[in-house]
């Protein structure tokens, strides 16, 4: 049995992630076939967010992923030139 | 055929389809409401694909079969390990 911290996040992920592809799928495919004077329409944002967003949070984790990279790197290379 | 080739022979598939659906000329193009959940679709999917891989993730860090006692017992054996090392003149890094 994972502990109980574990458990709580990792569920904590699967709810999120359900959470998260409902609302977009609402959003992306459901939205656009009901008539445009519903309720439902308030909840989203315009329809130019749909991409907009997912595309600019993939841009930042590339970024971070870059930024991460290069700090392991100059750590590493600080290292190699500390026990020369 | 690779399983690489064939995943992008798949993605040139689709890719292709929907680029005939979203670059039809006006005469064609498929009508307004699907057109508008088509267009975002390489998004979409590509959203969907991160959800479900978080999900994953999350799934399998909470059922994850920790065995607390043969960890404490895998400790032990290393202290004893090192003790006797030690004892016999090896010259250990302080843990």
């Amino acid at each position: 049995m994972a502990t109980a911290t574990d458990q709580l996040v990792g569920f904590g992920l699967v709810t999120f992630s359900l959470v998260l592809f409902v609302y977009y799928t609402l959003w992306i495919i459901v939205l656009p076939f009901i008539d445009s004077d519903h309720g439902i329409h308030q909840y989203f944002l315009p329809r130019e967010y749909a991409v907009i967003i997912p595309v600019a949070a993939g841009l930042l984790l590339l970024l971070f992923i870059g930024v991460f990279i290069m700090f392991v790197m100059w750590k590493s290379g600080k290292h190699a030139k500390k026990s020369d | 055929m690779t399983k690489l080739g064939q995943w992008l022979c798949g993605l040139a598939l689709l890719g292709s389809a929907w680029a005939a659906l979203a670059l039809a000329p006006p005469g064609l193009q498929p009508p307004a409401p699907l057109r508008q959940a088509l267009l975002p679709l390489p998004v979409y999917l590509l959203v969907a694909f991160g959800c479900y891989s978080l999900a994953t993730v999350g799934y399998r860090v909470a059922t994850f079969n920790d065995c607390e006692e043969a960890a404490a017992e895998l400790q032990e054996h290393i202290r004893a390990a090192r003790a006797d090392l030690r004892r016999r003149g090896l010259r250990l890094e302080p843990q």
